[in-house]
């Protein structure tokens, strides 16, 4: 057990390091002088002097190795320099800012899974029939509508025409503990709702597929009532492809918040990137979306850990 | 094929109205009205004007096409990209692997919206940007797909069979992997377009994607969220649009899954079963059982093709308490499913039509199984009649601990469950206690099985059904296995055993009486000793001419197969098969010939071999 987790750590920390050259490398990867490119204005080429003073700025004129030392060297003291626009420390804007996106991230999928499994659940045992069609039926709807319709559309009828919730914003918990949770609820449930959708489709597999093992016509054979099958023999199960799912769709859960933060005016991480892209300002870009990605490899390990937590086989091999 | 007409038909529509937008009697897109301004629909603008007094039908369209072809461009570069590398990959192995598969998938460390931002920060927004970044975001899904079939192709019998004889072996991936990969690859296309007009729309959305004032759907979006209090439907419009074209797609995505994988649309599991198989008779023409379970006509259908085939054909045999019956036969005999249905467990496929299974239970009542509901044949199970089944890997739960399931077993009958460890031990397993909380698979295959009869056998059954229990399992093992089962039927005097098996040389050793199936039929009953020194129907002695024996070197074989099921012969069903057929035997299906008071066979001749 222990093994396992100092293996997936060891995983974990190169994907991380591997995540970080990559994002330095992505620069140097696209053709043409990246300060150039980044000065560049709907093709008028930009002032030299200008984008030789960005160079200079971004160390863009030493060589590659010692641009790559310098760039992993400040990662590893989590010093992610000063923004290319006004010179404020990137590090401390994101200190401010993960724990309310992680707020966000933790939340929605809280609520994807009290939502998404007990329906997928109820979907695969009532296979082929009415509740098992509408749940089914409406887990498509859900996953066709992207996050930015689903959220703005909720404000439109939430706030707009039934003044039920505020439109969007954010107030810190100390303040208003009450206000703080409505203001993460608008955006976290409608995340949770193409989320719970996935989960729900997947549950629904998942228990239909554990269904016809052997193991479960076995426990029929000792006489076993449906529940108690279910309850022991099958959801347990059901679980590892589930949250091998889940970790798929993290991805698009961390993307989701970047488009639903900018809907309700949330101002956690993703909400600072979307500015910092409008402002190319690439160092804050490359900070952002490098602690996004370790947060999802992160998030990786986590899901791996509880593989553990399900099943045996796992702890001792 | 007839469901993927209609989310094709809407998918055409909308495809077709996005290339003919140019010919299309629309106003122009992009002229600005501003006194109309946020008009609603009228008879010139069907769906009014935006902000700037742009007609939104126009632009609806404008937008399909702008962003349909982002998504097809970008998929499709992503599938030529990906489809490369995932051949290369798949083809060389090795470290051409690393750098085509393994660095393409570093793409997916990445939340992808992410990377597009990342990209759109050097490159600036714009369609090309667009395109290009999402071309590179989706190429990994498609490598992985196309090295998986690569692979799959690359060691397929055939397509080594080919290499040894010197064909180019790239002509040979390119002939069997072209077809293989088609299916597979126009799953990934239709999702990955989904996926792609899904980021267009929302890097759009966000003010980094496609450029005013060009129109897509997402821009329109954005730019409606402005307005939203004063014209809300201007915010409706391009949201219907969008949903409605993922939504089309997904729907044509799951549709085309289930046509090209026809494993996808399964059937209601067994478990969720809880009506009778067959309805109720008056309890009048019940038979009773003479002994302890009697099977009467029982005749099983399997759905195919061209209607339902006869898998078991009116089945009879007794079983007296204490007695070990051994159903023989070849796989596809209808042996295990003659078992199953005894247990009330027949795969949901296979449907009862006609006979009885009959059971005289601890209680004293006459019982016939294919006529009780699920709830009361629940109760016998594990009860009155237990089952061991053939694989003893997958029929234990692998994330409880062996004891759980004995455990279930007392408990569920009502019996206290702290025998798990006696049980343990009955069934000869070393150190019980520690066994009984070892996982599955700490125990070795002949361990597990030993699980598997302690949790049949706790709950004294009057009926053991032994399907196949030793097939599973290392020769070794087999026959301690085998003792077993001896040494509890020894000490049980009642218990009645069913055991199932292909393997003539276990039946010898452990049955009393010996039923010979054939094609669904049985074609041989009577006590063992009697049948393998004299069998009656050819196919029983073909059978034991063919088991192996120490010191014989020759083995028999019975020429030819099994019949399929859905081509049963006229006559004799072994008839095709038989040395000793003569015109009579392929004309006339024989009934099974009883003589004496314990043996029957179904051969017109076999008065001639008795």
């Amino acid at each position: 057990m222990l093994s396992f987790a100092a293996r997936r750590l060891a995983v974990a920390a190169l994907l991380v390091w591997a995540v970080a050259s990559l994002v330095f490398l992505v620069i140097h990867l696209i053709p043409g002088d990246p300060a150039e490119l980044l000065l560049a204005q709907g093709g008028v080429a930009p002032d030299p002097d200008s984008v030789a003073a960005l160079r200079e700025k971004l160390g863009l004129d030493q060589p590659l190795w010692v641009q790559y030392r310098d760039h992993l060297a400040s990662l590893l003291h989590a010093d992610f320099g000063l923004s290319m626009v006004d010179e404020h420390p990137i590090g401390a804007e994101i200190a401010l800012r993960l724990p309310r996106t992680l707020e966000l991230v933790g939340l929605a999928g809280l609520l994807a899974t009290l939502i998404g499994l007990p329906l997928g659940i109820l979907a695969a045992l009532t296979i082929g029939r009415l509740p098992d069609r509408i749940l089914s039926a409406a887990a498509g709807l859900a996953l066709s509508v992207p996050v930015f319709v689903v959220g703005t559309l909720a404000v439109l009828v939430l706030a707009q025409q039934l003044h039920w919730v505020p439109a969007g914003g954010y107030v810190p918990l100390a303040k208003d503990p009450l206000r703080h949770f409505i203001l993460v609820l608008m955006p976290a449930a409608t995340i949770a709702l193409g989320l719970a959708a996935a989960v729900l489709r997947v549950t629904r597999s998942a228990v239909l597929e554990v269904l016809e093992r052997d193991h479960v016509r076995a426990a029929q054979a000792r006489g076993l009532p449906p529940v108690t099958i279910v309850r022991r023999h099958v959801l347990r199960n059901a679980l590892m492809p589930v949250v091998t799912v889940l970790a798929l769709h993290l991805g698009s859960l961390l993307g989701g918040t970047v488009l639903v933060e900018f809907v309700f005016n949330y101002p956690g991480l993703s909400g600072y990137l979307v500015r910092a892209v409008e402002a190319r300002d690439y160092p804050e870009v490359t900070a952002i979306v490098l602690v996004i990605s370790a947060l999802f490899v992160l998030l990786n390990l986590l899901i791996d850990l509880c593989y553990v937590l399900i099943d045996p086989r796992v702890r001792h091999g | 094929m007839q469901k993927l007409l209609m989310p094709g038909l809407l998918l055409t529509v909308i495809v077709a109205a996005a290339l003919l937008a140019p010919v299309l009697p629309l106003p122009d897109p992009v002229r600005q009205d501003v006194g109309a301004r946020l008009a609603g629909p009228s008879l010139a603008h069907w769906a009014g004007q935006d902000e700037y007094g742009r007609d939104v039908l126009a632009r609806l369209v404008w937008g399909a096409r702008v962003s349909l072809s982002v998504a097809f461009a970008a998929s499709f570069l992503a599938a030529i990209a990906g489809m490369f590398l995932g051949v290369l990959g798949g083809y060389f192995r090795g470290l051409v692997e690393l750098a085509t598969v393994r660095a393409a998938e570093v793409v997916l460390c990445f939340p992808p919206l992410l990377l597009a931002l990342l990209v759109v920060t050097l490159l600036g927004p714009g369609a090309d940007t667009l395109i290009f970044c999402l071309a590179i975001l989706f190429a990994p899904g498609f490598a992985r797909v196309a090295y998986a079939e690569t692979l799959a192709t690359r060691n397929l019998d055939y397509v080594t069979a080919q290499t040894s004889l010197g064909t180019p072996t790239v002509r040979i991936l390119m002939r069997t992997l072209l077809p293989n990969i088609a299916a597979p690859l126009i799953v990934q296309f239709s999702l990955t377009i989904a996926a792609a007009l899904l980021l267009e729309s929302g890097l759009s959305f966000l003010g980094l994607g496609v450029v005013p004032p060009a129109p897509s759907w997402g821009l329109m979006i954005r730019s409606a969220r402005a307005t939203m209090e004063q014209a809300p439907l201007l915010l409706v419009w391009p949201c219907l649009a969008l949903s409605g074209t993922v939504l089309i797609l997904n729907l044509l995505c799951d549709r085309l899954r289930d046509v090209l994988d026809p494993r996808g649309s399964r059937a209601r599991p067994g478990f969720l079963r809880t009506l009778a198989a067959l309805p109720s008779k008056r309890a009048t023409s019940m038979p009773t059982a003479s002994g302890l379970l009697s099977v009467r006509g029982l005749t099983l259908e399997a759905p195919g093709p061209h209607g339902p085939i006869p898998v078991v054909r009116g089945v009879e045999f007794d079983v007296a308490p204490g007695e070990t019956v051994a159903i023989v036969g070849e796989s596809g005999s209808g042996k295990t499913l003659t078992g199953l249905a005894i247990m009330g467990l027949l795969p949901p496929a296979i449907s009862v039509v006609s006979g009885e299974i009959v059971l005289s239970s601890r209680s004293g009542q006459q019982l016939d199984i294919l006529r009780l509901r699920e709830r009361e044949i629940r109760a016998l199970r594990g009860g009155d009649i237990a089952m061991v089944f053939q694989d003893p890997s997958s029929s234990l739960n692998p994330l409880h601990r062996t004891g759980s399931p004995i455990a279930e077993s007392l408990r569920a009958h009502g019996n206290p469950g702290h025998r798990v460890t006696e049980l343990l031990r009955r069934v000869g397993l070393p150190d019980p206690s520690r066994a009984a909380r070892a996982y599955p698979h700490e125990l070795s295959g002949g361990q597990r099985q030993r699980v598997m009869i302690a949790t049949a056998i706790a709950n004294h059954p009057r009926l053991l059904v032994a399907d196949e229990p030793t097939t599973a399992l290392d020769v070794t093992v087999q026959a301690q296995i085998l003792d077993l089962l001896s040494d509890l039927k020894r000490s049980d005097q009642g218990m009645g055993m069913i055991f199932v098996s292909h393997n003539l040389a276990v039946v010898s050793e452990i049955a009393d009486r010996v039923v010979v199936m054939y094609a669904g039929q049985v074609v041989e009953q009577g006590p063992a000793a009697e049948v393998f020194a004299h069998p009656h129907h050819p196919y029983t002695a073909a059978l034991i001419a063919s088991t192996p024996e120490d010191d014989i070197d020759r083995l028999a074989t019975i020429a030819g197969a099994v019949p399929q099921p859905w081509a049963l012969p006229q006559g004799c069903s072994f008839a095709p098969r038989c040395g000793h057929a003569t015109p009579g035997c392929e004309s006339q299906a024989p009934e099974l010939f009883r003589h004496g008071e314990r043996r029957a066979a179904r051969c017109l001749r076999w008065r001639e071999f008795a």
